[in-house]
C-alpha cells in the first residue's frame, strides 16, 4: 500500500494514459453490453418505443424452433470443423517444417487463402460447387462421376461445401500456429530421442504431439469460438440454406434484428452467445490449466 | 549411418517432395482458376478444364469492372479504414498498456480485468445494441461507424502490457533521473523498444480491418460508403450464372493484399503467429 501511495503524480497521469481507450471501451464496449441487456428485457418492434417486458423475449426464444435449430448448426460446425484444422493444419505446418527446398513458397502458398477478403473467397467457391459450369463438378467428372451434384442445394453437401471454404480460407492461420509450436519444441529432445533409436513414427507420438497440446487446445478454443461467431460463409455461400439447415446464430440475429426488426428477441439471442462464448472461453481455459497441472 | 538407411531416407524425402508440392499445387488452384476465369472473353465455356490454360485471353472484363463498378472507390474506403482503425488501435492501446505495466495507481487490477474480460466479448453479439448506438451517435453510414467499434481492441493492451513488463526497469529509472516526463518515456523509450510487437499488432489489425465483413455490411447503406467485403457480393448479385465477371472484381480486390502480403509475408505470418499464440 505504501508503494501504490508513494508517487502521488501516477495516479493522475495514469488516468490520462487510458483515458483514450477506456473512453472507446466504454462506449462501444461496456455500453453496448449493458444497452443489450435492456433491449432484451424490452418489447421493441420497429416504429414503437421500447418497453419493459421482462423475460418474455427470452421466453419466445426458447420456443422458437429455428432458435435451436441455429444453435445446433453452430455446435455441428464447431465439430466438423475443429478436428479437420487440426490434423491438415499440423499436416500442413510439419511439411514447411521439414526443410524441403521452398520452403518460403510451401508456406506462402498455404497462407495466401486467408488474407483474400471472405467475400472473394466465398465468392470463388459458390462458382467452383456450381452445378453444371463449377470447377468441383468438372474434376469430379474426369475422375468418372456421372452424376451432376447441386453441392449448395442439399444440407449435408451444403455444409461440407462452407466446410472446405472454411478450412481452404483459415487453414494457413491454424498452420502458423503450429508452426510457432513446432519451433518452440527443443532440439536436444529430437536428439535425444535419434540416440535411443525412435524412428520418425514414435518420436512424433512421442515428442512432437505431446508438445503441441497447446497449440492444440488455442485451436479447438478458438474454432469453437469462431464456430458461435460464424455469418459471412453460410450468409454468402448458402444464405443459411436449403431451408434454414446452415444457417448460424448470428445470421438468425441479424435478422430477427435488422430485418424483422424484432430488436428484443435478436438481443436475447445475443445474450445466449455472449454467455456461450465467454462460457466456452473458461471452461477450456480452465479444463487446459487444470491439465498441466 | 549406413548406406542402405541414407538410400531410404532418400526415396521418402522424395516422396516428401512430391507429395508437398501436389498438395501445394491443388491449394492454390481456386485463386489460380480465378485468374484465369476472369481473363477469359465472357461467353467462353469454362467447364473443360483442359481448354481453361488455352487463349484467346482477353482484359476486356477487367475494363467492364472499372467502368461499371466503383472498384476504386471500394479499395480507397477499405485502405482508409483499415489504416485509420490501425494507427489509433496502436495509439490507443499503447497508452493504455503503458498505463497498466508502469504506472501504480488505484484500481489498476480492477480496469486491466475489465479490459482482459472484454477480450472474450464478440462483436457479433453486440450488434443491435451497437447499431442503435450508431443511431444515437447519429454515424450510421460514415466512416466513424466502421472505425470506433473496431478500437477498443483488448488484445492490443494484453499484447503490448506483456511486452512492456519485460522491459527492464533500469531504463525507466535512468530517463527518469534525467529529468525525463511519462509521456517522453513513453514515446522515447517504449514505443520504440516494442517495435516488433507493435508491427505484429498492426498488421493483425490491419488485416482483420481488411477483411471484416459483418460489422461494415450493418454500419453503411450507401454504395459509396462501402468496403471490399461489402460491396464484392452487392455488384456480384447480378452475375449468378456467368463466372468471367465477378472473378475479374476478385481478382482485382485481391492483388492489393495479395502483393502487400508477398511484400511482407514473413512479418505478417509472424505477425499473427505473435498474436495468436500470446
Amino acid at each position: 500500500m505504501k508503494d501504490l501511495f508513494s508517487k502521488k503524480g501516477d495516479h493522475l497521469a495514469a488516468y490520462l494514459f487510458l483515458a483514450p481507450f477506456l473512453m472507446i471501451y466504454g462506449m462501444f464496449m461496456v455500453y453496448p453490453i449493458i444497452k443489450g441487456m435492456k433491449i432484451s428485457l424490452s418489447e421493441w418492434k420497429f416504429g414503437l418505443d421500447p418497453e419493459f417486458v421482462g423475460l418474455k423475449n427470452y421466453k419466445t426464444m426458447l420456443s422458437d424452433g429455428y432458435f435451436w435449430e441455429a444453435l445446433g448448426n453452430t455446435l455441428y460446425f464447431v465439430l466438423i470443423s475443429t478436428p479437420v484444422l487440426i490434423i491438415l493444419g499440423l499436416l500442413v505446418a510439419l511439411i514447411v517444417n521439414s526443410g524441403l527446398k521452398g520452403t518460403v513458397f510451401l508456406r506462402a502458398g498455404f497462407f495466401l487463402p486467408f488474407i483474400l477478403s471472405i467475400s472473394v473467397m466465398a465468392s470463388i467457391w459458390v462458382f467452383i460447387f456450381q452445378p453444371y459450369t463449377g470447377l468441383m463438378n468438372s474434376i469430379l467428372q474426369k475422375f468418372g462421376v456421372q452424376q451432376e451434384i447441386f453441392w449448395l442445394n442439399e444440407p449435408n453437401l451444403a455444409w461440407m461445401s462452407i466446410l472446405i471454404a472454411t478450412v481452404w480460407w483459415t487453414l494457413g492461420f491454424n498452420m502458423v500456429l503450429f508452426l510457432a509450436g513446432l519451433q518452440e519444441i527443443p532440439k536436444e529432445h529430437y536428439e535425444a530421442a535419434q540416440i535411443d533409436g525412435a524412428g520418425p513414427v514414435r518420436t512424433f507420438f512421442s515428442i512432437t504431439l505431446p508438445s503441441l497440446k497447446n497449440v492444440i487446445l488455442l485451436i479447438v478454443v478458438l474454432q469453437t469460438i469462431n464456430s458461435f461467431k460464424l455469418f459471412g460463409q453460410p450468409y454468402l455461400m448458402t444464405e443459411g440454406g436449403p431451408g434454414s439447415s446452415t444457417r448460424p446464430l448470428v445470421q438468425y440475429i441479424y435478422e430477427k434484428g435488422f430485418v424483422e426488426q424484432d430488436m428484443g428477441v435478436a438481443s436475447s439471442m445475443s445474450y445466449v452467445l455472449f454467455a456461450i462464448t465467454i462460457l466456452v472461453a473458461i471452461i477450456q481455459f480452465k479444463f487446459f490449466t487444470g491439465k498441466q497441472e | 549411418m549406413t548406406a542402405r538407411k541414407r538410400k531410404k531416407m532418400n526415396v521418402s524425402r522424395k516422396l516428401l517432395y512430391i507429395f508437398s508440392y501436389l498438395f501445394i499445387a491443388a491449394w492454390l488452384i481456386p485463386i489460380v482458376w480465378m485468374f484465369i476465369t476472369s481473363i477469359t472473353p465472357r461467353g467462353e465455356s469454362v467447364t473443360i478444364i483442359s481448354e481453361l490454360f488455352t487463349p484467346p485471353f482477353t482484359w476486356a472484363n477487367y475494363e467492364y469492372v472499372l467502368e461499371n463498378a466503383m472498384i476504386w472507390r471500394w479499395t480507397f474506403n477499405s485502405f482508409f479504414v483499415a489504416s485509420i482503425t490501425t494507427v489509433l488501435t496502436l495509439l490507443l492501446t499503447s497508452l493504455a498498456a503503458f498505463a497498466l505495466s508502469r504506472l501504480r495507481f488505484v484500481g489498476r487490477n480492477l480496469i486491466f480485468w475489465l479490459i482482459i474480460a472484454g477480450l472474450m466479448v464478440p462483436i457479433e453479439a453486440m450488434i443491435v445494441p451497437l447499431f442503435q448506438i450508431m443511431i444515437e451517435l447519429n454515424i450510421v453510414n460514415t466512416y466513424s461507424a466502421l472505425i470506433l467499434p473496431n478500437l477498443a481492441m483488448p488484445l492490443g493492451v494484453f499484447l503490448l502490457k506483456q511486452f512492456y513488463d519485460g522491459v527492464p526497469n533500469e531504463l525507466m529509472e535512468a530517463a527518469k533521473m534525467d529529468g525525463a516526463g511519462l509521456l517522453k518515456i513513453y514515446w522515447k523509450i517504449f514505443l520504440p523498444l516494442s517495435r516488433s510487437s507493435m508491427a505484429a499488432l498492426g498488421i493483425f489489425t490491419f488485416i482483420m480491418s481488411w477483411n471484416d465483413f459483418l460489422w461494415p455490411f450493418l454500419a453503411v447503406n450507401s454504395e459509396s460508403m462501402f468496403t471490399l467485403p461489402v460491396a464484392i457480393p452487392t455488384f456480384q448479385s447480378s452475375f449468378s450464372s456467368e463466372l468471367m465477371i465477378p472473378m475479374a472484381v476478385n481478382t482485382l480486390a485481391s492483388v492489393p493484399a495479395i502483393i502487400v502480403f508477398i511484400l511482407f509475408q514473413k512479418h505478417i505470418i509472424q505477425g499473427i503467429a505473435m498474436t495468436g499464440i500470446k
